[in-house]
């Protein structure tokens, strides 16, 4: 691989995990996904707002439980620096009628989303990672899964 | 099995939007239809997971292929998504 990728490992700092949340809603939950990117200085809080809009416009659930929400093109400028934050509910978010256990909030500047949507995507295309990244319980377990494994 | 090559329209390539809108186009063609990058790397193209996956940029040059009654139709179908820039949305 000669692209320069940063390994979402890098891009999730720990205080952006939060493995044991609820929310009531969907709205709710990306505000979760949020507040992990706030609290590493990743994004303005007007970004939160555009994470939402980005929602009503289309659904970012992926598949395997997991969501992705992020800001529209119009928010890039409300980004500082591309991150990830990681939301764990474990009794699952009503996602406009989807069951999410995950959500992966992103920031990304320019076209840092790409590379790190597939190498996010490639995770979870392995049922066996996708179920043990819903089922994960400690940063450790979370970081294993989320290693690249593009050698392979 | 008939095949189409097409350049991505949208300007931040496919990623979450135009993927999700291309998946979705996808699973609802009727026939099953993969989706390859220009590295060789095939995938359902129905599957959102997997299109991601491909991490293909705008500008980028993409195969899809099906097999069977209808696939011309739904290539056709296919190619004209590709073709959109599907992040346009204001």
């Amino acid at each position: 691989m000669s692209e320069e990728t940063t390994p979402l490992t890098e891009l999730l700092a720990e205080a952006s995990i939060d493995l044991d949340a609820s929310a009531a809603s969907r709205d709710e939950a990306i505000r979760l996904a949020g507040a992990g990117l706030l609290a590493v200085g990743a994004i303005d809080e007007s970004y939160v707002d555009a994470m939402i809009d980005r929602e009503n416009s289309v659904s970012t659930f992926m598949g395997e439980g997991v969501a992705i929400p992020h800001g529209t093109l119009a928010a890039k400028d409300s980004v500082k620096s591309d991150a990830l934050s990681l939301v764990r509910f474990p009794a699952g978010v009503d996602w406009d009628g989807n069951d999410v256990r995950i959500a992966f909030g992103i920031a990304a500047k320019g076209n840092g989303h790409i590379a790190l949507l597939s190498q996010l995507a490639t995770v979870l295309m392995d049922p066996e990672k996708a179920a043990a990244l819903r089922a994960a319980e400690t940063t450790e377990q979370v970081y294993a899964l989320l290693e690249s494994d593009e050698d392979e | 099995m008939s095949e189409r090559t097409v350049t991505v329209a949208s300007s931040v390539g496919l990623h979450a939007r135009p993927a999700s809108l291309f998946a979705q186009a996808a699973a609802k063609v009727g026939v099953p239809v993969t989706l390859t990058n220009a590295a060789g790397k095939s995938v359902n193209a129905a599957s959102i997971l997997g299109v991601l996956s491909l991490g293909i940029g705008h500008g980028e040059t993409v195969t899809i292929a099906a097999e069977g009654d209808g696939a011309d139709a739904a290539l056709d179908t296919l190619a004209e998504v590709l073709n959109t820039d599907l992040d346009k949305e204001e």
